[in-house]
């Protein structure tokens, strides 16, 4: 409580500013929405976890692909149609938010605008075969043609050969799995913040006047708006089409590519944006305020790509490095600011009862990462010398971790894990597996507990004058 | 008496209400006490009587109220919330219902 006034000001407007922008309906709708759909994910990451890792473990040849395919079947529900769902999701989460009452209506307008943005024909990569289904004898079997055949068959001159073909009717994974989730996102919000617009607007209700029974109006009412804002998104996609592009494509290279380079350019961006989130909950609001909007949704499209990638066999890219999983794994050890490693030094050092008491009380919930009881009750909160190393720590150890995924002392994060998962454990499945990141997870215990220790003893002894 | 509780996941809430549970069933009262996410308390509030902040979220104290319509919301004691006060926040708990 040693802090001036003036910078008890500064501090008082930083809480402030956090928590209208984290506060702000778009930016809450969206965190709501990456909260309701992480359950997905998780189950997504088990998936991966056993197809990739337990399976070949115990099977092989034949008998592997055929089991694989469990896996790859629920990658295909979950990963691969993740942006499809986050898009109705998401329109649900901005309707209630809004308290806007018809919020299945906003599922559907979410849903249905994010696939009308879609690319009408994709590039299909031609395997070995095509195949094709006799037009004239809808009995006979469908026929399978080797490429080689079938590349004279089109008049290709010497020296090419067939490598992908255009496809219509079809969705390509790209657009409808972790890679459209920016798409999705955008255009959610967009096409749900105009349909809750546009039926707020009178002139455009139906009245069918007295004895219709109220909820055939009020089916009528939905229909206009969703008419106009589908119809507005369907001309968009029409004119980007024109010019041979999509929207997909365009976040892809504007808005996505660059935000997760901004992440994977070093650990800077994310431990900056740890550092005030942090420093926020030693004020008493939640940091998830900050990093909820500012990292969080990148992030976890990253480790979304890279479940994605590794389900599909593929090494991780190093600008993938950087995710989600080295926030919740390696730098949120028993909750935010690492205090499971406070609690640990209280029991096995300190000797003020106060203390002491708080910790038996917060010890389990801290190993599945609760520790709001160590925050409020140690406290932490305005606490100055616990502060310093409640912000400094996890920085810390975001880069450390950032360093040595780097420098492939341990593996990258391949798979979601549900930040509630015990330490140790979570780095091994977070890895796929990586038993270095186990015991590197055990030596950032050892580590927090180091810089804890003399911040905690300048706690007591602060609290010991102060109550004497 | 029906006290909704609400935090940022609802996980540190969740803690909070089996002790309040307890508290209340001790001291003989009627209560219904829940514990939820923001965004999941916002919807349900009208089922309840009284709306609990945890102090994490103080900052949703003012859109927690419209939602509410009139009943009252009260963003728990830093304090009390941390060390798990059950009998203290009831005890807020019944003040503001009273008043």
């Amino acid at each position: 409580m040693a802090t001036s006034s003036k910078v008890q000001v500064i501090l008082d407007k930083f809480a402030e500013v956090s928590a209208r922008v984290g506060n702000q309906t778009h930016m809450r709708s969206l965190r709501d929405a990456f909260a309701t759909i992480t359950p997905l994910y998780v189950m997504a990451g088990l998936a991966v976890l056993v197809s990739q890792v337990v399976m070949p473990l115990v099977l092989s040849g034949d008998a592997l692909a055929s089991a694989q395919l469990w896996g790859s079947a629920i990658g295909l529900g979950t990963l691969n149609f993740s942006a499809i769902i986050f898009a109705g999701v998401l329109g649900y989460c901005l309707a209630v938010n809004k308290r806007f009452d018809n919020a299945i209506a906003c599922v559907v307008i979410g849903i249905s605008a994010f696939v009308v943005m879609m690319p009408q024909t994709i590039v299909a990569t031609v395997g070995s075969a095509v195949h094709a289904t006799s037009v004239t004898d809808k009995t006979a079997a469908t026929m399978s043609y080797p490429i080689d055949s079938l590349a004279g068959n089109l008049g290709m001159p010497e020296g090419y050969e067939l490598t992908g073909v255009d496809a219509t009717g079809a969705f390509a994974t790209t657009s409808t799995g972790a890679n459209g989730l920016f798409g999705a996102i955008v255009i959610g919000l967009l096409a749900v913040t105009l349909f809750i617009r546009l039926s707020g607007i009178d002139r455009l209700k139906v009245n069918l006047g007295e004895g219709v029974p109220p909820a055939v109006a009020d089916s009528f009412n939905v229909m206009i708006p969703m008419l106009l804002t589908l119809s507005v998104f369907g001309l968009g996609a029409a004119v980007l089409a024109g010019f041979g592009t999509d929207f997909l494509s365009l976040i892809a290279a504007c808005i996505d590519a660059p935000l997760k380079g901004v992440m994977n350019t070093g650990p800077w961006a994310v431990v900056v944006i740890y550092t005030f989130a942090n420093l926020l909950f030693c004020l008493g609001i939640h940091q998830s305020t900050i990093s909820g909007v500012l990292a969080e949704p990148i992030l976890t499209m990253l480790i979304i790509d890279n479940m994605a990638t590794f389900a599909s066999g593929q090494p991780i890219p190093a600008d993938h490095y950087m995710n989600m999983q080295i926030i919740n794994s390696f730098a949120l050890i028993g909750g935010s600011g690492c205090t499971l490693a406070l609690l640990l030094d209280t029991f096995l050092f300190s000797k003020s009862k106060s203390s002491r008491e708080i910790t038996k009380l917060s010890i389990l919930p801290a190993i599945f990462g609760v520790n709001e009881p160590v925050i409020y009750g140690y406290p932490v909160v305005f606490n100055l010398p616990l502060m310093i190393p409640f912000v400094l720590i996890p920085d810390l150890l975001i880069a450390a971790t950032y360093g040595l995924t780097c420098a492939g002392f341990i593996a990258p994060c391949v798979v979601q894990v549900h930040w509630t998962t015990p330490p140790v454990l979570s780095a091994f499945l977070a890895t796929g597996g990586d038993w270095r990141a186990a015991v590197w997870q055990v030596i950032e215990i050892a580590i927090a507990m180091a810089i804890y220790l003399p911040f905690m003893k300048v706690s007591e002894a602060s609290q010991r004058r102060g109550s004497s | 008496m029906k006290i909704l509780l609400a935090c940022n996941a609802g996980m540190s809430t969740s803690l909070l209400v089996q002790k309040m549970r307890a508290e209340a069933e001790a001291a003989g009262l009627e209560a219904v006490i829940e514990a939820k996410p923001l965004n999941k308390a916002l919807e349900s509030v009208a089922d309840f009587d009284i709306l609990m902040l945890g102090p994490q979220i103080s900052y949703a104290k003012a859109e927690a109220e419209e939602f509410a319509g009139g009943k009252p919301v009260i963003v728990i004691a830093m304090a009390d919330y941390g060390r798990m006060n059950a009998k203290g926040i009831i005890e807020q708990a019944r003040a503001a219902l009273v008043a």
